[in-house]
């Protein structure tokens, strides 16, 4: 039963159920009407009883001796399917009607003593031949005298044989009537699981790797259809998040394939004849440059996939943001030198903030240090902070390449670099603004960038103000 | 032999190119689809290796539109992605081999070599001028058995010479397919080198291969 198939259980469930009520229904249905047809045999034979007296007693109980002369004068009795015995008061018979005959059947003394005494005796008994009869026996009396004993028969067959009939008649309907219903119930658990298979087949086609399977659902609302939605949902969040996975390897593996292609197609260039010690060096120098791109794609990837994960623990303290701005403003002036890309602040409001000074650094450093990669040479970044409407709004503000309307929803994705920005500046891992989104949203902020091409970026992030005035003092 | 090499990414078109500059190849480096496009169009190259990868314009489409503009160089692909529907993309738009990156120096090279030796019609890639043979696999020339040495540029010239032996070769084909983009025309190099490579096959034997076609340019004979 543990192995069977729901619909084989239901099936058997429905069957057991329906057998039990169907014997229950027969046994009641035989009693009763094996009940009913005694009492009405009874109750004719009471009334044929009580017939043959008040016949007989107009007669004054005259000695008959044939019956034919009985059935003569009282054509009633003659009509009458039952027969008749008058037997006298020592219990000897007088009478008896002709369908009788010859044959014996004499009175017993349960119904002898108990007409003695006044009573009428139902008795059933075996005819010869096994024929069953039922009798009736009736005290004649005058006054306190016994005079006669009239016992009206009457023969069972016909009844018996119609409970026979009723019997087999159950033994046939009853089992035929089971099969029918587990036949049904069999087709009806079936429809009703249908939809089960069919989700079944669904999943094990999605367990083999078909994401873009989705159930056809049944309009209605029911349970099955609210599972076939709520599955469909799950599926429709995988196969995005598949397809993201599988986007994000394959951006991977290509950021990390480049560097490799360099370091292998450099060092066998270098090694396929003996070079100047000079050639060695360059080599080694732009391989070394390649392995640090590397580690830091891969620290990078480490970084967000521990961030995903949620193993990044951040101090939150109080963070004088100003101060932050100000250090990364010296910073990216170093950072611009080379190509005289200078970095000026704006409006600059002291601002204290609820957040992890580590990564609110790397965050300003990231943003301000693509500003500066992104710009051309002698271009300004501009920085700003400012408190508006309860919210800390940073931007960070370039005159540089820009990013084209439709790639600027990208930008964040991991690995994703439009081209001017790979023409642009081929280092860079792709990335950086991911991390910067995490770091925002771990703040409960939020990111954004309006650009142009060609006429440069500005990301803004809007942090929430800490009503912590002194950053000394810790707050939570 | 000219070569032109379409990669964004500057230090792979380097290295690409000094691999391919050591084979005594020309080499001329472009760093987007458009410019490579336009290149590919302009100069008769004898290979293009292009990257799928590039910025402006992707390179299958850059493939394309050459071969609609009946640019029959053979092209070779470089593709980062090892995905099987880039390169069936990439040679469905009429490129002759791919490679995958990372890939092996030597294996640019010997599929640089294979699909050269294909458009010049040479199965086994030996070239043979009477008893001057030049085999581009080992970079051997002998005469008559004796091993001759050559620079790269020497043997770039003698082994375009011997690719269209019998043919008379203008100084500008030569220059096209010897020399890269910082050739200047206005130099007699050409005949400089062809001095240089008469002096080592031709020079105390009885029948000289490199003839000089008056007015025209240079042939390397073929007829017996």
């Amino acid at each position: 039963m543990k192995n069977a198939s729901i619909r084989v259980r239901l099936t058997l469930w429905y069957g057991l159920a329906l057998a039990l009520i169907l014997s229950l229904f027969a046994v009641s249905l035989y009693l009763v009407m094996s009940r009913a047809l005694r009492e009405q045999v009874d109750a004719s034979l009471e009334e044929a009883a009580a017939v043959a007296i008040r016949t007989l007693g107009e007669h004054r109980f005259g000695p008959f001796l044939i019956f034919e002369d009985l059935s003569q004068d009282f054509p009633e009795i003659a009509l009458l399917d039952k027969f008749f015995q008058i037997f006298g008061p020592a219990g000897q018979v007088t009478i008896q009607s002709a369908n009788i005959q010859s044959r014996e059947i004499p009175l017993s003394q349960t119904a002898f003593r108990a007409a003695l005494e006044g009573g009428v005796t139902f008795e059933s008994v075996q005819f010869e031949k096994g024929v069953p009869i039922r009798l009736l026996s009736f005290p004649v009396r005058q006054g306190d005298q016994l005079v006669n004993i009239l016992r009206v028969g009457t023969s069972l067959q016909s009844t018996e044989r119609m409970l026979h009939r009723l019997l087999i008649g159950l033994y046939i309907a009853s089992p035929v009537a089971l099969l029918v219903s587990l036949a049904g119930g069999w087709f009806l658990a079936g429809r009703a699981l249908r939809p089960v298979h069919v989700l079944t087949q669904t999943a094990q086609r999605i367990a083999a790797g078909d994401l873009t399977q989705r159930i056809q659902t049944p309009h209605s609302n029911d349970e099955i259809g609210q599972l076939a939605s709520t599955f469909n949902d799950m599926i429709g969040r995988l196969e995005v998040s598949f397809r993201q996975i599988r986007q994000f390897s394959a951006d991977a593996s290509h950021e990390l394939r480049t560097p490799l292609t360099i370091t292998k197609g450099e060092t066998e260039l270098a090694l396929r004849r003996p070079r100047q010690a000079d050639d060695y060096r360059m080599v080694l120098e732009s391989n070394l440059e390649e392995i640090d791109r590397m580690s830091r794609i891969v620290d990078e990837l480490l970084f967000l996939s521990r961030a995903d994960l949620g193993e990044i623990k951040l101090k939150m303290l109080p963070v004088q943001l100003d101060d932050l701005v100000r250090e990364v403003q010296q910073q990216a002036t170093v950072l611009g030198q080379d190509r005289h890309v200078t970095t000026v602040l704006n409006a600059l409001e002291p601002v204290v903030v609820l957040g992890d000074d580590l990564r609110l650094r790397e965050l300003l450093l990231n943003l301000v240090d693509n500003a500066v990669k992104y710009s051309c040479d002698g271009q300004t970044v501009t920085l700003s902070l400012q408190v508006v409407d309860q919210r800390v709004k940073l931007t960070v503000q370039d005159m540089g390449i820009g990013i084209s309307p439709d790639e600027q929803t990208r930008i964040f994705d991991r690995f994703y670099r439009t081209d001017e920005a790979r023409a642009h500046a081929s280092k860079g891992s792709g990335l950086g603004l991911s991390i910067c989104k995490w770091i925002v949203e771990v703040h409960k902020g939020t990111l954004s960038v309006h650009s142009q091409p060609k006429q440069g970026s500005v990301f803004t992030v809007f942090l929430p103000l800490s009503h912590a005035s002194r950053p000394d003092l810790p707050q939570v | 032999m000219r070569i032109l090499v379409v990669e964004d990414e500057p230090k792979v078109a380097s290295f690409i190119r000094r691999a391919l500059e050591e084979e005594s190849y020309a080499v001329d480096v472009c760093g987007d689809g458009l410019g490579g496009l336009d290149w590919a169009q302009t100069v008769n190259y004898d290979l293009i290796i292009l990257d799928l990868m590039l910025p402006g314009l992707p390179g299958v489409e850059v493939l394309k539109r050459a071969r609609a503009a009946d640019v029959k160089t053979p092209v070779l692909i470089l593709t980062a992605r090892s995905e099987v529907d880039q390169r069936v993309k990439g040679l469905d738009a009429g490129a002759d081999d791919y490679l995958t990156k990372p890939f092996a120096i030597e294996e640019l090279l010997a599929r640089a070599r294979a699909l050269l030796r294909r458009a010049g019609g040479a199965p086994t890639g030996v070239l043979q001028v009477e008893d001057l043979i030049l085999n581009p696999v080992t970079r051997e020339v002998t005469r008559n058995g004796q091993r001759l040495d050559m620079t790269t540029k020497e043997y770039a010239l003698l082994e375009y010479l011997m690719r269209n032996a019998g043919r008379v070769l203008t100084r500008s084909m030569i220059t096209e397919h010897v020399w890269d983009l910082d050739f200047d025309t206005f130099t007699n190099v050409i005949d400089v080198y062809i001095s240089y490579l008469r002096n080592k096959i031709d020079k105390g034997r009885d029948r000289s291969l490199i003839q000089t076609v008056r007015g025209s340019g240079y042939m390397m004979r073929t007829d017996a």
